[in-house]
């Protein structure tokens, strides 16, 4: 904001030619202010003010009809005793566990499959990297296709095995399961790419030398690769981890929560609450928990980055 | 590998298939196809007739072909709704490039004071989630009156950081020369910048228009919150009310005709992906960055 309103002071500024006098030059780009401006302002407008003003309404009882109600911590106390916003929270945390570990030791496998530049290997990296292109909704539905108990694909291939059919998305054992798997599919892709691009960027002559040296494969993979991957593999970790925080519209599309809010999600919890219950300032004082989960999650990874680096 | 004719081990050596290459070989080919396979299933589900879809027996080509499933898609708004994507998506893919070049620009080029506040600003507001934002924006645009408007689908998408990131990383690496003649000449920053620094960009800025249009083609949450009026959806929330039998949604059609629905709604990112990957993996792995 401060960008846009001290333009005007400065005149035409930037347009004296600047004839550059060496590395002390002290010009100043004032007219910098006007490029970053058509940025800022949506940007604070949008993605800076929403917050403060969602910390206001978290205070505040407040429906889309009525006029906000300043009611202090009780939309807090009664999310901390909600047995909705725990079971969210800990599917949350089930989605975690899950999703991350398949996510990037599958990411990191086909990586390593793609890199070594078999032939074809160009088709592998686009099939591994589609589902990732497509919307929640193409995803949500052809899961919904191929789970579905008695005609899915899935379970169609597990017969082969003798396992009995599994109802995997209406069960409230298996739906957080089901919409794992969707999800681990669909993120897959992300992880991937970054893994391939963190392996193309390591030195060839390390690899080499261990060749030389007579390393084999895993004692190449073990001792060389891996070190190399450290901070991609944090990085994956915690944007994969803050990626299942957020997972919402799978969960949306393929199950609606349920059955009896068994892979509900925080964020699926927060929109049931202001869609479907009206509570506004509710709705965003469970947002506000979320926020700090992930922040405290993406505060530790750079803690982390910055111990080993 | 002894088994093998002489032609095809040359063949295998040649390209570095020894020992155990050709089984990692031929077990990542085969888990790739299989990553494909939802897809392929989802085609093929979408040809069938409804009475051929929900039995044991697995067809992964259909013996009769129907287009009926498309047809039936059609007797929805898709149309109306595919126009609000293509409108939305395009908008504000268009305006976040271009606001994220010149952020970016001005980023790397131009100097100012506060300007590496306002970039460390930028980056450390991606530790705030959209969904922090998502209720009291939503909360917002219905007390302003335009809550199912385009206004309110492509407004709050434009602000996008990872634009003006991969931008910022572009002309931080790009060489000076042809700018300082330029100045010298008496071109303006305006000039300098649409004339010259942004015809060179084209590179971060495919792949930054590419990973917006998709992104926001994709975009699920927020039309969700926000279009009120059926006429108002786009694509991907219209067509997610096709979800047969499961949860308590209403079973708007068999599973053929919501295949044929996901099947026109993944065409575009998938034809865009498969046609410029070039850019989005780049753009990817550069910007490490999805929304």
């Amino acid at each position: 904001m401060t960008a846009a309103t001290t333009m005007p002071d400065e005149g035409a500024p930037g347009l004296r030619p600047t004839v550059r006098a060496g590395a002390g030059d002290r010009r100043i780009d004032a007219v910098g202010y006007v490029f970053v401006a058509f940025f800022t302002v949506p940007f604070f407008l949008f993605n800076i003010l929403p917050v403060f003003f969602g910390i206001y309404v978290s205070f505040t009882r407040w429906s889309i009809v009525g006029t906000p109600h300043w009611i202090g911590l009780e939309n807090f106390t009664t999310a901390l005793h909600d047995r909705w916003v725990a079971t969210a929270f800990w599917n949350a945390l089930a989605y975690g566990l899950i999703i991350v570990p398949c996510v990037t030791a599958l990411g990191l496998a086909f990586a390593l499959f793609v890199n070594r530049g078999y032939p074809l290997s160009g088709l592998a990296r686009t099939l591994f990297f589609a589902p990732n292109v497509v919307s929640a909704t193409v995803i949500g539905l052809v899961w919904v296709w191929l789970l579905d108990t008695q005609f899915g694909l899935v379970n169609h291939y597990l017969g082969f095995l003798g396992l009995e059919a599994i109802p995997w998305l209406t069960s409230t054992r298996w739906s957080l399961v089901g919409v794992s798997i969707a999800s681990v599919w669909w993120d897959l892709g992300l992880a991937f790419v970054l893994f391939l691009a963190a392996l193309q960027d390591i030195p060839a002559d390390l690899t080499e030398a261990a060749l030389v040296d007579g390393a084999g494969r895993w004692q190449r993979l073990v001792f060389i690769i891996l070190p190399q991957l450290r901070p991609v593999l944090s990085m994956i970790v915690t944007l994969q981890l803050i990626s299942t925080l957020r997972i919402f519209s799978q969960v949306y599309v393929m199950t609606n929560g349920g059955p009896g809010g068994s892979s509900s999600s925080p964020i699926y919890y927060i929109y049931s609450v202001a869609i479907v219950r009206n509570l506004f300032g509710y709705a965003s004082a469970i947002a506000m928990l979320l926020f700090v989960a992930i922040l405290v999650l993406t505060l530790l990874q750079r803690l982390v980055l910055r111990e080993r680096s | 590998m002894a088994a093998l004719p002489h032609g095809a081990r040359r063949w295998l050596e040649e390209r570095r298939m020894t020992g155990l290459d050709l089984p990692i070989w031929l077990i990542g080919m085969a888990v790739a196809l299989a990553w494909a396979a939802p897809f392929v299933w989802m085609v093929s589900t979408s040809l069938k007739y409804p009475s051929d879809v929900m039995t044991q027996d697995i067809e992964w080509f259909p013996r009769r072909i129907t287009f009926d499933n498309y047809a039936r898609v059609f007797d929805y708004p898709v149309l109306r709704w595919g126009l609000n994507s293509l409108i939305q998506a395009a908008t504000s893919t268009a305006l976040s490039v271009l606001f994220g070049a010149m952020a970016g620009y001005a980023l790397a080029r131009l100097r100012f004071p506060g300007r590496d506040a306002l970039f460390a600003l930028f980056l450390a507001s991606l530790m705030i989630p959209t969904e922090v934002s998502i209720i009291p924006m939503l909360l917002g645009f219905i007390k302003i009156g335009w809550a199912s408007s385009y206004q309110a689908l492509i407004l709050p998408t434009i602000g996008n950081v990872f634009s003006v990131y991969i931008f910022r990383q572009f002309f931080l690496a790009f060489p000076t020369e042809i700018e300082e003649a330029a100045r010298v000449d008496g071109a303006g920053p305006f000039r300098l910048f649409f004339l010259i620094a942004l015809p060179l960009a084209r590179a971060p800025a495919i792949a930054a228009a590419v990973i917006l249009f998709t992104l926001n083609w994709n975009n699920f949450l927020w039309p969700l919150l926000v279009t009120f009026d059926e006429s108002m959806k786009t694509l991907p929330v219209g067509i997610a009310a096709f979800t047969p039998v499961v949860g308590t949604h209403t079973q708007l059609e068999g599973f053929s005709v919501a295949m044929a629905a996901v099947t026109i709604l993944s065409v575009p990112s998938l034809l865009l992906f498969f046609l410029l990957q070039r850019y989005f993996i780049q753009g990817i792995s550069q910007g490490s960055i999805k929304q």
